[in-house]
C-alpha cells in the first residue's frame, strides 16, 4: 500500500510512463488493488487541477468497463462510490456511470453488499448529479425499474425507498407510475421482522416509515393505492390493519380530494367496519382517525363555497345518514360507534360540525321527549353529552374565534339535561353534558349557569340519599362553575349546605344525621377551594367552631361525654386543613391573608378551652383535635413569616399569648407550657406552637433564647414532664425540625460531640425504665434524622450509636427499627416545611449501614444483635430504592428467609413487602429467587393461613407475594410446587375475612 | 367459535357503581378504615361477592364484560351453607323463539354452543376462586332459550366440564374470556 502512494506521489510529480508500469505491475501481482491506488490518488483527484478532472474521467471509464467482469465487479463499484462523492466527479460522468450500471449490473445474480455499493452509487449521484439523472428521463426511470426489481434486503431497502421518493418527487414520471407502483407497493405492508440480537439495527418501523414517504410521495398512485389499502385492510391481521389505516391516513390527504372523493364510498365501506366491530381499542381509534382525514381531504377545499347545511353532499351526507338510522335505537350497542363517528365529524370542518349538530342533536332531543322512549332516556342522554363534549372539543381546537354552531340548540339541549339531571339513572349522563355545555366559550349566559346551580341544589337536598354516585360529578360541575363565576355557588349553593350542619353535635346513636352532615362537609371541602368561597367557609366554620367548642348552656354540656362535640369539631377542622392542603398546592395567593384571619382564631379556640378545662372538660382538648389544629396553622404559616415567626417564638418562651391569639374567648393569665405547674391541657397547647415552628424558613428571626439551651431544656421536658403522646411527638418535631434548619453556632454546645450529651446518658443508663429508655432513643433517632438529611458530618456517629444499641436486651428493637426509619422520608423535614434537605442524603448512610447489618445478622455471636439486625434491615431495605441494595441481593434474600419465622407480625409485613419490593423488575429468566422458591412457597403458604397467623395484614402480604411468584420464576422450578399451592390456596379461599379471599383468588389464579 | 356473530347489536347496559358502605357507627372520620380491616368479624361468603367474581368475564362474542350485557347480575346468584346456585341470561331475550324461527338447524345449534361455552367459563371462574366445600349449579334462566335443558344437563355434568377442559382450544378460548375477570373485585 505504501509504494503504491509513493509511486502514484512520483507519478503526479514526474508524470512519467514508468510509474504507470510499476503500479500497473503491482495490480497484476496481487501486491496492491486498484482500490487502492484510487485511494491514492484521493488528494490529487479532489484539487480543482484540470488536468486532474482527465484523469477522474480516465478512471470512470475504466471503472465502468470493468464492470462488465464479474471478477472486477466489486472493486470497481467500491472505486466508483469512492469517485462519486469527489467534486470533480461531472455530471457526463453520472450520465456514464448510470448507464454502466444499468447494462452490465445483473442484480438477481449478485449478492447483497454488491448491490447496496449500487444502491449507494445512485444514492450518492442522486444527491449531487440529480440534474443530469434527471436529463436522462425516460431511460433512468426504466433502469432504475429494472435494477431496485426484487430487491429483498433489508439495509438495501431502506436506501432504495430514499432513491425512490426522489425519483417520485423530483422525476418526470407521468409515464412511468405504474411501474415505480408496481416496485414500491410490493413491499406493502411491511412484514418484516428484525432477527434477535439484530446486528443492523433495522427496525420494523424504520421501513415502514421510509416506505410510507414513498407511498406518499406522489398523486399519480392514488388510483392504483387505494384497491391495495381496501384489500390489505380487509383481509390483514391486527398489524397490517394499523399500518394500512395509517398509511392511508399519511396518503389521502398527498392523493387530493378529487381520487378520496371517487373512492369514498369504498373507504367509508371498509373504514366503517373497523369502527363498528373493532379487533379492539386502537384499531377503532385509527380507523376514526383515517375517516377524519378522509372528511377532511373531501371537504376542506370546498368549505368557503359552503353557504348552507344543504350544499353537503357525499360521504359526509350519507355517513351521516347511516349513522342517523344507527341512533334510531340508542340504547344498543352499535349506537355508541355511531356516535363517535359522528363526533370525529364535528372536528373536521365547521360547515360539517354544523350540518352534524344539526342531523344529530335536534333527533336526540325529538327522541328524548317521544314517551316510546322513556326507558331509553339514560342511554339518549350519554349520547347527547357525547356530542356536546365532541363540540367543547372542536371549538377547543379552532381556538375561541370560531363561531358556535350549538348555538341554535342550546335551550332544547340545557333543557333535556335538566330534566336528566331529576332521576337517578341519567343524571351522570346529564352532568357530564352540562358540564361540557358550561366550558363551551360564549355560550352560556351567566343566567343561565345560575340556572344550572339552581337545579343541582335541588338534587342535592332534595335526595339526600341517592346522590351518593354522582355526588362527585356534581361537585365537579359546581366547581367547574364557580371558576366561571363563584357568585351563584356562594349565593345558592353554600347556604344550603351550611344549613343543614347543626348548631350541636349529632348524638352517638344518630347515625343517619352524622351521615349527613358528613357529606355536606365532604362537599364543602371539595366545593371552597376557590379564594371567594373559601373565605365564606372560614367565617361560617370559625364561628360555628366557637360555638360549639363553648356553649352558652352549659349544663348540656356537662350531663354527658364531650366525645360526639369533638368528633363534630374535628371533622370541621379537617374540612379547613384539607381546603388549605389544596390551595397550597395550587399555590394559591390568598393562602397569606389566613395568618390574620384563621390562625389567631384557631390559637384562640385552643388556648381557651385548655384554662377552662380546670372547671370542666372541654371537647376542643382532644390531641386529635390539636393535631388537625397544628396542621391548619403549619399550612398557613408556611407562606409567610419573618415578622410572625418573631411574634409568634416570643410568645412560646415568655408565655404572653395576647399577640398571636384573637377572638371571641377571653382570657387573662399566660400560658406557660414549661413550668412545673402547667395542666396536661396547656402541655398539649405546644401542638400548635410546635406545627408553626416546623413550617418556617431556615433564616427567620426566632425569640427563643440560646437555642441549644431550648433544645436541651425541650428534651429534658420531654423526658421528664411530658405526659402524652401529642407532647412527646410535638417536642420531639419540634427538637428535630430545630436541629435540621438552624445553624451549627446556634446548636454548638448540642452537636459538638455526640458521645458527651445527657441524652445519651439517658439512653446507656440501664436502671431507667425502659419507657424512658426508648423515648430517649426515639429523641435519638429524631436528630440522627434531622442531621443525616441535611448531610451533617456527625450524622453518621450520631446513626453509630443507634446500631451499637440495637444488641441491648430491652431496647435493641427500637434502636433497629429506627435505623431503618432514618431513610423513610419525614412529613416534618419536607421541601414544603422548607427543610434542609440535601440530594441523595441517603445514599452514603445506606451504603455504610447496610453492610454492617448483613454481618451482624449473619455473624454476631449475641442471638439478640443478630434477630435486631434481621428487624432493621426488613425496616431498611423497604424504605430505599431498588438499586440501592441490588449488588447485595444475594445475601440478603436468606436473610430475609430467616426474617419471615420471627414473630412479631409487624416484622413479618415488613418482610414480605421486602421481597415484594424485589420481585418488583424481575422476570423468570433472571430470576433472584429462583433457588429459594420452595423455601419461600413453604414460608408464605404457613403465613397466609387463618390458623396459623392470626395477623390480616401478614395473611394478605404473604398471598401478594404468592400471585406475584408465578411471573418471577420460571415454571418449571414453580410446578413441584403447583399442587401444594393449589389445594393451600383452595383452605384459604374460606378465611373467614374478605379482603383475604380477595387476595387468594388472585393468588391462585395465577398459578 | 362460530364465524358468524349470533346477536352482532346486543343492548350494552351501564354499570352499577356498587355504594361503599360507610361505617356511620364511627364518630370520627379518619376511622373509617381503621375499624373495618382489624375487627375480628368474620365476613361471610355473599352473593355480591360470587358475583364481583363473575362480573368481568368476557362474552365470547363482544368485547363487553357479562355484568354489561346482564347476563349475570348479583340478584341470580342464590347462596346457601355449602350451596351456590348462578342463573344467567342469554344476550337476546326469547333468541330461541323469535329470531331463530324459520333459521337454519345450524344456527339453533351455534346459539345453544354459544350458551354453554358462557356457562363453562363461569364455572371455570368459581371452581378456581369458591372454597371446595361448595357445590356450584349453574342454570340458564327458565324460559329465556329453547335448548335451556340441554345446555343446564351439560354445564352441571361434572364428567363432561371435565372433558370439555381437556380440549386445549377450548380451553384456551376460556382463558382469553377469563382474562381481566379479575377486574371485578373491588
Amino acid at each position: 500500500m505504501e509504494s503504491a502512494i509513493r509511486l502514484v506521489q512520483t507519478w503526479v510529480a514526474s508524470e512519467r510512463e514508468q510509474e504507470i508500469d510499476e503500479i500497473v505491475t503491482g495490480i497484476s501481482n496481487n501486491h496492491w488493488t486498484l482500490l487502492d491506488v484510487v485511494k491514492a490518488l484521493g488528494e490529487y483527484l479532489t484539487s480543482e487541477d484540470a488536468s486532474l478532472l482527465q484523469k477522474v474521467r480516465v478512471l470512470v471509464t475504466f471503472l465502468c468497463g470493468k464492470l462488465e467482469d464479474s471478477e472486477t465487479l466489486k472493486p470497481s463499484l467500491t472505486g466508483l462510490l469512492r469517485l462519486a462523492s469527489l467534486s470533480s466527479f461531472s455530471p457526463a460522468e453520472a450520465t456514464s456511470t448510470i448507464e454502466a450500471l444499468f447494462q452490465h449490473v445483473r442484480m438477481k445474480s449478485v449478492v447483497q453488499s454488491i448491490r447496496f455499493i449500487v444502491f449507494s452509487i445512485l444514492d450518492t449521484l442522486m444527491a449531487s448529479h440529480r440534474q443530469a439523472l434527471q436529463s436522462m428521463g425516460k431511460s433512468f426511470i426504466q433502469g432504475y425499474v429494472s435494477l431496485a426489481e426484487g430487491e429483498k434486503d433489508p439495509r438495501n431497502l431502506m436506501v432504495a425507498f430514499a432513491i425512490a421518493r426522489v425519483i417520485l418527487i423530483d422525476f418526470d414520471i407521468s409515464n412511468h407510475a405504474e411501474a415505480m407502483f408496481d416496485i414500491i407497493f410490493c413491499y406493502f405492508p411491511i412484514t418484516f421482522r428484525p432477527p434477535p440480537n439484530d446486528p443492523y439495527g433495522i427496525s420494523t418501523d424504520d421501513l415502514r416509515l421510509k416506505l410510507r414517504a414513498c407511498l406518499s410521495a406522489t398523486p399519480s398512485f392514488g388510483p392504483f393505492a387505494i384497491p391495495v389499502f381496501l384489500e390489505k385492510l380487509a383481509a390483514g391481521s391486527r398489524a397490517t390493519k394499523t399500518d394500512t389505516l395509517q398509511t392511508m391516513g399519511v396518503c389521502i390527504p398527498v392523493y387530493g380530494s378529487a381520487i378520496a372523493r371517487a373512492y369514498s364510498r369504498k373507504l367509508w365501506n371498509s373504514l366503517k367496519l373497523e369502527i363498528f366491530q373493532p379487533v379492539d381499542v386502537q384499531m377503532e381509534e385509527e380507523a376514526l382517525k383515517t375517516t377524519k382525514i378522509l372528511v377532511q381531504t373531501i371537504y376542506s377545499e370546498e368549505e368557503a363555497a359552503m353557504e348552507s347545511d344543504d350544499d353537503i353532499q357525499g360521504l359526509a351526507r350519507d355517513a351521516c345518514e347511516e349513522c342517523m338510522q344507527i341512533l334510531k335505537e340508542p340504547e344498543k350497542s352499535q349506537a355508541r360507534p355511531a356516535t363517535k363517528i359522528l363526533c370525529t365529524f364535528m372536528t373536521t370542518t365547521p360547515s360539517i360540525c354544523r350540518f352534524t349538530i344539526s342531523q344529530a342533536v335536534p333527533h336526540l332531543v325529538r327522541l328524548f321527549h317521544s314517551p316510546d322512549e322513556l326507558t331509553t332516556r339514560p342511554s339518549i342522554l350519554l349520547l347527547l353529552s357525547e356530542f356536546i363534549v365532541a363540540a367543547r372539543d372542536a371549538q377547543a381546537q379552532e381556538g375561541s374565534e370560531a363561531d358556535i354552531s350549538l348555538l341554535p340548540h342550546k335551550d332544547n339541549v340545557m333543557a333535556v339535561f335538566i330534566i336528566g339531571l331529576k332521576s337517578t339513572n341519567s343524571r351522570g349522563a346529564a352532568l357530564i353534558g352540562l358540564k361540557a355545555l358550561v366550558l363551551i366559550k360564549g355560550l352560556l349566559s351567566d343566567e343561565e349557569l345560575g340556572f344550572i346551580v339552581h337545579n343541582l341544589n335541588e338534587v342535592v337536598q332534595e335526595e339526600p340519599s341517592e346522590f351518593d354516585e354522582t355526588s362527585e360529578d356534581i361537585i365537579d360541575l359546581l366547581n367547574t362553575i364557580s371558576r366561571i363565576s363563584a357568585r351563584h355557588v356562594a349565593e345558592q349553593t353554600l347556604p344550603t349546605l351550611f344549613s343543614t350542619l347543626p348548631d350541636v353535635a349529632p348524638k352517638l346513636e344518630q347515625d343517619s344525621l352524622r351521615i349527613q352532615v358528613r357529606r355536606t362537609l365532604s362537599m364543602l371541602q371539595e366545593l371552597c377551594v376557590q379564594a371567594e368561597l373559601f373565605e365564606i367557609l372560614v367565617i361560617r366554620l370559625t364561628t360555628k367552631l366557637d360555638l360549639l367548642c363553648f356553649p352558652s348552656d352549659q349544663v348540656s354540656q356537662l350531663d354527658g361525654d364531650n366525645e360526639p362535640t369533638a368528633a363534630y369539631a374535628h371533622s370541621m377542622l379537617k374540612v379547613l386543613s384539607e381546603c388549605l392542603s389544596t390551595k397550597s398546592k395550587n399555590k394559591d395567593t390568598d393562602l397569606v391573608k389566613y395568618i390574620e384571619r384563621l390562625v389567631p382564631l384557631i390559637f384562640n379556640l385552643f388556648i381557651a378551652s385548655a384554662f377552662m378545662e380546670k372547671e370542666r372538660p372541654m371537647a376542643a382538648n382532644n390531641p386529635r383535635l390539636l393535631t388537625v389544629g397544628g396542621e391548619i396553622i403549619n399550612l398557613v404559616v408556611r407562606s409567610r413569616q419573618a415578622s410572625y415567626a418573631s411574634i409568634l417564638s416570643k410568645a412560646l418562651s415568655t408565655g404572653d399569648v395576647s399577640a398571636i391569639s384573637h377572638g371571641p374567648q377571653k382570657f387573662a393569665s399566660n400560658l406557660h407550657i414549661f413550668s412545673t405547674s402547667s395542666s396536661a391541657a396547656e402541655r398539649n397547647i405546644l401542638r400548635l406552637f410546635s406545627s408553626a415552628i416546623i413550617g418556617f424558613y431556615k433564616d427567620v428571626p426566632l425569640e427563643l433564647g440560646p437555642l441549644n439551651d431550648f433544645v436541651m431544656k425541650l428534651l429534658a421536658w420531654t423526658l421528664d414532664k411530658a405526659d402524652t403522646d401529642i407532647q412527646t411527638l410535638s417536642a420531639l418535631e419540634l427538637v428535630s425540625s430545630l436541629v435540621n434548619k438552624r445553624t451549627d453556632e446556634e446548636l454548638s454546645s448540642l452537636l459538638e460531640d455526640e458521645s458527651s450529651t445527657p441524652l445519651r446518658d439517658e439512653i446507656q443508663n440501664t436502671s431507667n425504665l425502659k419507657e424512658r429508655r426508648s423515648l430517649a432513643i426515639k429523641a435519638w433517632a429524631k436528630i440522627s434524622k434531622a442531621l443525616l438529611v441535611r448531610k451533617h458530618p456527625l450524622a453518621m456517629s450520631y446513626a453509630q450509636r443507634l446500631f451499637d444499641l440495637s444488641g441491648d436486651e430491652q431496647i435493641g428493637w427500637d434502636a433497629a427499627r429506627s435505623i431503618g426509619d432514618l431513610v423513610v422520608s419525614d412529613p416534618v423535614l419536607s421541601k414544603a416545611n422548607h427543610a434542609d434537605i440535601k440530594i441523595l442524603y441517603s445514599q452514603k448512610y445506606v451504603n455504610e449501614i447496610l453492610p454492617k447489618l448483613i454481618e451482624s445478622a449473619n455473624e454476631s455471636t449475641s442471638a439478640t444483635q443478630r434477630t435486631s439486625s434481621l428487624v432493621a434491615l426488613a425496616s431498611l431495605i423497604r424504605s430505599i430504592s431498588r438499586a440501592a441494595y441490588m449488588h447485595n441481593i444475594k445475601l440478603l434474600v436468606p436473610l430475609l428467609l430467616r426474617g419471615l419465622d420471627l414473630e412479631d407480625p409487624s416484622v413479618k409485613v415488613d418482610v414480605i413487602e421486602t421481597l415484594l419490593a424485589v420481585a418488583e423488575g424481575d422476570s423468570p429468566e433472571r430470576s433472584l429467587v429462583a433457588e429459594h422458591s420452595t423455601t419461600l412457597v413453604k414460608a408464605m403458604l404457613r403465613n397466609s393461613n387463618v390458623q396459623s397467623t392470626p395477623s390480616l395484614k401478614v395473611r394478605i402480604a404473604a398471598l401478594r407475594y404468592l400471585a406475584v411468584l408465578p411471573s418471577i420464576v420460571r415454571y418449571n422450578v414453580l410446578h413441584p410446587e403447583r399442587a401444594t399451592v393449589l389445594r393451600e390456596l383452595a383452605v384459604v379461599l374460606d378465611d373467614p375475612k374478605r379482603a383475604v379471599r380477595k387476595a387468594a383468588v388472585e393468588a391462585r389464579t395465577n398459578w | 367459535m362460530p364465524a358468524e356473530i349470533f346477536n352482532p347489536n346486543p343492548v350494552v347496559f351501564s354499570t352499577v357503581k356498587r355504594k361503599l358502605d360507610v361505617s356511620a357507627q364511627s364518630l370520627w372520620i379518619d376511622d373509617v378504615l381503621l375499624s373495618e380491616q382489624e375487627s375480628d368479624d368474620p365476613e361471610p361468603i355473599d352473593q355480591n361477592e360470587i358475583f364481583d367474581l363473575i362480573r368481568a368475564i368476557y362474552d365470547p362474542e363482544h368485547p363487553n364484560t357479562l355484568e354489561e350485557l346482564r347476563v349475570v347480575s348479583a340478584p341470580q346468584i342464590l347462596i346457601g351453607k355449602n350451596r351456590v346456585k348462578v342463573e344467567f341470561t342469554p344476550t337476546v331475550p326469547h333468541c330461541g323463539m323469535s329470531t331463530l324461527i324459520g333459521a337454519a338447524p345450524s344456527s339453533i345449534l351455534t346459539a345453544s354452543i354459544i350458551l354453554t361455552f358462557l356457562g363453562l367459563c363461569i364455572r371455570v371462574r368459581l371452581l378456581r376462586s369458591l372454597p371446595e366445600r361448595f357445590k356450584v349449579d349453574i342454570f340458564v334462566k327458565p324460559g329465556s332459550h329453547q335448548s335451556e335443558h340441554a345446555v343446564n344437563k351439560q354445564l352441571n355434568d361434572k364428567e363432561r366440564v371435565a372433558a370439555a377442559l381437556e380440549n386445549p382450544v377450548l380451553l384456551e378460548t376460556v382463558e382469553k374470556c377469563l382474562s381481566d375477570a379479575g377486574n371485578g373485585i373491588i
